[in-house]
């Protein structure tokens, strides 16, 4: 425990007496007034509300078939309501962590009331329909409430809607589910720009990512790779050129914009690899991916260490992918380790080199701050 | 992020009633949908018919089938999807001399309202159309009453009866031609009931 560990290190320094002894005792006492400080009562008033809410489920669950249909209804209605009005009970009274853990629940009695109602007035399931108004519901509560948790529920939710047997639906073509992951996307960012749920954002970027492969699943060909590469080095370029008019926009985003777009290059020039037939087409686009992964390294490789590692690991596996490419078939495989090793040492050197370039800059810059 | 967007803030308690409205609406919205269909809709008579593997009890819910899942080539009428493709089609059903309903019509289009006989719509299915372009011998469709949940234990007896053909079911047609259960007969006397809610 942390705890633990501060007061040992708090005696540590007063014993070199870097720290006057008297003041542990009043560090420690500040450390156990904070909020996030272990309390005995509070663990076991959770393990309680736990325990009591595990018995109550049960009971239900034990009784459900006897319970009249419409009393079940009025129960889950009567569940959601709770949840939201303690929710902005909770809020209102400064504690938003409990707050929002209302909110999850109640988002969770959403869904389960929609599951529920569908299985119990013989609802004939159209899965993705369901799926797409419990995310709905999700986007409501997280604007309503401005709610990181609800929005990053949201997030999950986009994949759930994905998830969900599309042939099944009753009302919506395929082709129109494929448009709407993108959308999705677009209202999960929005959601986290807006309650301010930072990670979120990269379950957003995800989306984006599979539905990319889901695309080139349905339309596999040279081109959609192709199509892929290009679209991720427009959008990465967009958001890691100094000069780009959309740079500001990516770089309030934090890292994940250049990284994800920079994954979407990689991703179709991976593709690409798997398309390509015959040795130019195989060297030309080793060399593109060589370009690609030393751009990379050059435009953000310095403040991004995602696009970094990313950079380097595409770096790699080109070279010795292309020098199994080239040179494998004429070495045979003892030859081949030999360059492999020395390729790796290449590499190795390479990245060495690049990571204290990076740091003295780091450091030049932080000194001439 | 611009300072009205900032500033811009549902009080607490009105985001609460807003959210639990909408979600109680939908919900609500569910249930009276089906409502509507079984208060308003239009009544056929069902005779369901064995289902294989015969002991389809999964749980508890019977499986149902109808004579009308399984529609002949012959009665289709009207153009016919020229690619495989998610398709919906529409199934006139009509009286017969034993107040069963049974189809005499089908389409891929829609069919036009016809006095003393009901359109009902089939849930999407993958139609593959044959080489010459003709729909097959039958086309095996679903609407939705394939299924009914009852009390635990009590689906056997239905199963025995569905398989022996003494089972019958009432459903309810809404204007689009969604299907709901209202009445399950047992040798023709009713033996569950719907409620409405």
């Amino acid at each position: 425990m942390y705890r633990g560990r501060l007061e040992r290190d708090l005696n540590g320094w007063a014993a070199k007496g870097l720290l006057d002894p008297a003041l542990v005792p009043a560090l420690l006492a500040d450390y156990d007034q904070r909020e996030s400080a272990f309390s005995l009562g509070r663990v076991l008033m959770a393990m309680a509300a736990l325990l009591i809410g595990g018995a109550v489920v049960l009971l239900i669950a034990a009784n459900w078939e006897v319970i009249p249909r419409i009393a079940r209804l009025v129960g889950i209605v009567a569940f959601i309501w709770s949840t939201y009005l303690k929710a902005a009970y909770w809020k209102s009274h400064n504690s938003p962590r409990l707050s929002e853990a209302s909110l999850v629940a109640g988002l969770l009695f959403f869904g389960g009331g929609i599951a529920l109602v569908g299985q119990m007035y013989h609802l004939s399931g159209d899965s993705t329909q369901a799926a797409i108004i419990w995310f709905a519901g999700a986007a409501l509560t997280a604007v309503l409430f401005r709610s990181p948790a609800a929005a990053a529920v949201c997030g999950f939710l986009a994949f759930v809607v994905a998830g969900t047997e599309w042939s099944d639906s009753f009302v919506l073509r395929d082709n129109l589910l494929l448009w709407l992951m993108p959308a999705m996307a677009v209202v999960v960012i929005g959601l986290a720009r807006f309650t301010g749920a930072g990670r979120t954002r990269h379950l957003a970027y995800l989306l984006i990512v599979c539905w990319v492969l889901i695309l080139y699943g349905q339309h596999e060909a040279p081109v959609t790779a192709l199509a892929i590469a290009a679209a991720g080095a427009v959008c990465y370029l967009l958001a890691a050129l100094p000069a780009s008019p959309l740079n500001g926009l990516a770089r309030n985003a934090g890292a994940a914009p250049s990284f994800y777009s920079f994954l979407l290059l990689m991703m179709g020039l991976l593709l690409l690899h798997f398309e390509a037939e015959g040795l130019v087409e195989q060297v030309v686009l080793g060399i593109a991916t060589l370009v690609a992964a030393i751009a990379g390294l050059f435009l953000s490789g310095r403040d991004n260490g995602a696009v970094r590692y990313l950079a380097y690991a595409a770096f790699a596996a080109e070279t010795l992918y292309l020098s199994s490419a080239t040179l494998g078939t004429i070495l045979g495989t003892s030859g081949f380790f030999l360059i492999s090793g020395l390729v790796v040492a290449m590499v190795a050197w390479l990245v060495v080199r690049l990571e204290r370039s990076f740091s003295a800059r780091n450091g030049v810059t932080e000194a001439g701050r | 992020m611009t300072d009205t967007a900032k500033a811009w803030r549902v009080p607490p308690f009105v985001a609460a009633v807003l959210a639990a409205l909408i979600q109680t609406a939908v919900l609500g919205y569910m249930v009276e949908s089906r409502a509507t269909i079984l208060r308003n809709g239009a009544e056929v008579r069902l005779q369901t018919v064995p289902v294989d593997p015969r002991d389809l009890m999964r749980g508890d819910y019977v499986t149902l089938s109808y004579p009308i899942s399984r529609i002949d080539g012959a009665i289709v009428e009207g153009e016919v999807p020229k690619v495989s493709g998610r398709q919906s089609l529409l199934v006139r059903l009509a009286p017969g001399p034993d107040g069963l309903w049974n189809a005499t019509e089908a389409s891929f289009e829609a069919l036009p309202a016809m006095s003393g006989t009901v359109v009902v719509r089939s849930l999407p299915f993958e139609f593959y159309p044959d080489s010459d372009g003709a729909v097959g011998d039958f086309i095996s469709v679903t609407y939705g009453i394939e299924r009914y949940y009852v009390p635990e234990g009590e689906g056997r007896v239905l199963e025995t009866a569905r398989n022996a053909q003494a089972l019958e079911v009432v459903a309810r047609v809404s204007p689009q031609g969604q299907m709901q259960i209202r009445q399950i007969l047992l040798n023709g006397a009713p033996a569950y009931d719907e409620p409405l809610y």
